[in-house]
């Protein structure tokens, strides 16, 4: 059954989008909040991956193939890299605001950070 | 077809390099040197910009990154699409930069110098955002942009509330970013092209399920940038903590470029395919645009932090923004442009006097600043005048954003907007006059306060020098000059009329990225609802007027005529809502994703 297997990358890519947004809704702790962040993350992933995915392609480097020959699409696969490198960015900000929150409260619970509300 | 400025790229290059090199002599730099790079490569910028403007207004150009031109239909390159707009936005950010940068010389704590190579970052990806035409850069920008907000958002790292402030906003911009991202990939998938103007071109008049559900993730994920409830939640902690010239980076421009991006996303990719159904689309818009007014009014008036309660007034405009960018014609475009270039300078004039206060007084919280400020006149002057500007008294340039909306809500058919700007204009009016009253006034007695205000704000600045400088005072003046200078200035709305004609066709938009020339359309006056619209600012000014002396002087009065103490007090529901929590700001965007999704899904699909 391809079809169904064709399917399976965006599945995967809403279970972990849902994982994601369910884990960062009931955090208690700061650095698994931040994780959940990734698992949201990881979603985009695996749809950008899926959506390039050409069914019996090779990887795209042009060097040793003929040009005629089906890719799958690289133009994902550069997108995925940058939302990467910019993610990493993201999630090590995090990180240090977590250390510094630490630092500063002796908690990592998000309720005990909270001194602004209303 | 007028031939690319060369020097398209270098409103983002220039900051990104001034931060480069400011990074990189950070540690042995003094203060005054680091500030004076920082400026010059702002001012650097800002007159990059300008020429650019000049350049854009004989036509819009389109530069393409190493000579990359489009093949056909097939876009292989990334190119910067340079019209009046994005030019325009992009000196607006330049100058708006320059005079953060201008007031936070030797003054604010730059956390080391780690401030003025944040904020040539933050410049730069601005820049580049309004610029682009290429979908994903549109979302690096972006990216970058926020990741290098939330380090400034929590520059002062010494008390747990920036902390706080900034890890929220870190969390829902980043959920944001995913989200568009989605989206992006969705339109990917469609179409095979992440030119704005070639996926416009392929999706044409389609409008099935993928589709909506790309709009929907993209227009909410910019939404969520652009503070529009119930994705606002994030704003007001932002606002609370981070330093004042943060403050008016983020109110004056990330979060009109948040909605900027919704506008031209729609107007590139999306109008002929949810034409069919734009009355629809215009009531959801309007309704979101409707209840963000409302909300942020009240929670604005609610507040008794001043940082917090200009954040509110903020959340508000977003709101009145949105309203009138939903009648969807070229005419409010136009309007919506010319009310955020008002908003942007007098929410900045507010946010610096803030600042001031805040250095002068030591503390941000209403009632601890009550009656001790009585003796600073200029730093009231200043206050008073950006409450009239944030009502639209005339001559304040908000009131020809207020005439081009009741144009467009003629041609559109729509009725009872000014009624909206009546509420924003004179709450938020009324909320900042409030405040001005007990603390310059020294009026009433015994002020009413809240939560956060009694959190309050560490000084940003060190307490040794309590002295004030002419340059504290230039940027608030030259945003109050600036908007009302505009009013009078002839010519320039009809620019951008014109230009907004152009920005709001996505037929215009293809035809200028691909070079084949396209034509202009006769546009409508807009000039004779100006009278009209000055006259609503004026009473919206009266009633502000009114409000703030029902709540000031609420002991004198009978128990039914303290509409002002009653507002003041705020709804409790409301402040529950804005919790702290990133858990709960998170499920409230998951909330209105869902709302907005289904409704779309249900009204736009077919």
């Amino acid at each position: 059954m391809p079809h169904v297997l064709a399917s399976l990358p965006y599945f995967v890519a809403g279970w972990l989008f849902f994982c994601g947004l369910y884990g960062l809704t009931t955090s208690r702790h700061l650095v698994h909040a931040v994780i959940s962040l990734a698992v949201l993350q990881s979603s985009t992933y695996m749809l950008l991956l899926g959506i390039g995915y050409r069914t019996g392609g090779t990887a795209p480097v042009f060097v040793d193939i003929s040009p005629g020959r089906l890719t799958v699409d690289p133009v994902v696969q550069a997108l995925m890299l940058t939302d990467i490198v910019v993610e990493a960015v993201v999630v090590a900000l995090l990180l240090a605001m977590v250390v510094k929150a630490y630092e500063k409260s002796g908690s990592v619970s998000p309720s005990d950070l909270r001194t602004l509300r209303g | 077809m007028i031939p690319a400025s060369g020097f398209s790229p270098l409103p983002v290059a220039v900051p990104l390099l001034g931060a480069g090199a400011l990074a990189a002599i950070r540690r042995w730099a003094s203060r005054a040197i680091a500030d004076s790079i920082g400026i010059a490569f702002a001012s650097v910028t800002l007159i990059f910009a300008t020429l650019l403007l000049l350049h854009s207004l004989q036509g819009t150009s389109v530069y393409w990154f190493g000579n990359w031109h489009p093949r056909g239909a097939m876009v292989i390159g990334i190119g910067f699409v340079v019209g009046p707009i994005g030019a325009g936005l992009a000196t607006l950010t330049a100058l708006i930069t320059l005079l953060s940068l201008i007031f936070s010389w030797r003054f604010i704590d730059s956390g080391g110098n780690h401030f003025q190579p944040l904020v040539l970052v933050f410049l730069g990806a601005m820049c580049g955002f309004v610029l682009t035409g290429d979908i994903f850069n549109l979302f690096v920008f972006f990216e970058l942009m926020s990741t290098a907000a939330f380090a400034l958002c929590g520059l002062k790292t010494e008390e747990p509330a920036p902390l706080q402030g900034s890890f929220n906003f870190a969390v829902t911009n980043t959920v944001a970013a995913f989200l568009v991202l989605t989206g992006i990939a969705f339109l990917y998938a469609a179409t095979g092209a992440l030119n704005m103007a070639q996926i416009g071109a392929a999706i044409g008049a389609r409008h099935d399920s993928l589709v909506v559900f790309a709009f929907t993730l993209l227009t909410c994920g910019f939404f969520i940038k652009a503070a529009i409830v119930p994705f606002h939640l994030w704003l007001p902690d932002a606002h609370a903590v981070a330093p004042t010239p943060v403050c008016v980076l983020f109110s004056a421009l990330m979060v009109e470029l948040g909605l900027y991006a919704v506008v031209r996303i729609y107007f590139s990719i999306f109008e002929q395919a949810l034409s069919p159904h734009a009355s629809t689309l215009r009531f959801l818009l309007m309704s979101f645009g409707a209840i963000t007014v409302v909300l942020g009014g009240t929670m604005c008036y609610a507040e008794h932090h001043l940082k917090r309660l200009l954040a509110f007034s903020t959340v508000c405009h977003v709101g009145l923004m949105l309203v009138i960018f939903s009648l969807q014609n070229s005419l409010a475009i136009a309007a919506m442009l010319a009310y955020l270039l008002a908003h942007a300078l007098i929410k900045s004039e507010l946010f610096f006097t803030s600042g001031i206060i805040l250095h002068r007084l030591r503390s941000i919280s209403e009632r601890v600043l009550f009656r001790r400020g009585t003796g600073l006149r200029g730093t009231a002057c200043l206050w008073f005048i950006g409450a009239a500007g944030l009502a639209g008294l005339p001559p304040f340039v908000s009131m020809i954003g207020e005439a081009g909306t009741s144009q467009a809500a003629k041609i559109a058919g729509v009725d009872g907007i000014s009624w909206l700007f009546f509420f924003a204009g004179s709450i938020t009016s009324a909320a900042v006059l409030r405040a001005g009253m007990h603390i310059f006034l020294g009026a009433g007695e015994n002020p009413l306060t809240d939560r956060a205000a009694e959190v309050g704000e560490m000084p940003e600045t060190t307490p040794e020098n309590k002295k004030i400088f002419w340059y504290h005072f230039a940027p608030p003046l030259f945003c109050i000059c600036g908007a009302i200078a505009l009013t009078f200035l002839p010519g320039w709305q009809n620019v951008l009329r014109d230009s907004s004609s152009n920005f709001a066709n996505q037929q215009a938009y293809i035809h200028t990225v691909y070079s084949t020339g396209s034509a202009a359309s006769a546009q409508p006056e807009w000039n004779e609802e100006i009278p009209s619209a000055a006259m609503h600012g004026f009473f919206a000014f009266i009633f502000a007027i009114a409000l703030a002396v029902t709540s000031v002087f609420r002991a004198k009065l009978p128990h039914y005529l303290r509409i002002g103490s009653f507002l003041e007090r705020g709804f409790r529901p409301l402040r529950l809502m804005q919790s702290g929590h990133p858990g709960d700001y998170v499920l409230w965007l998951t909330i209105g994703l869902v709302v907005f999704g289904s409704v779309a899904a249900l009204a736009l699909v077919h």
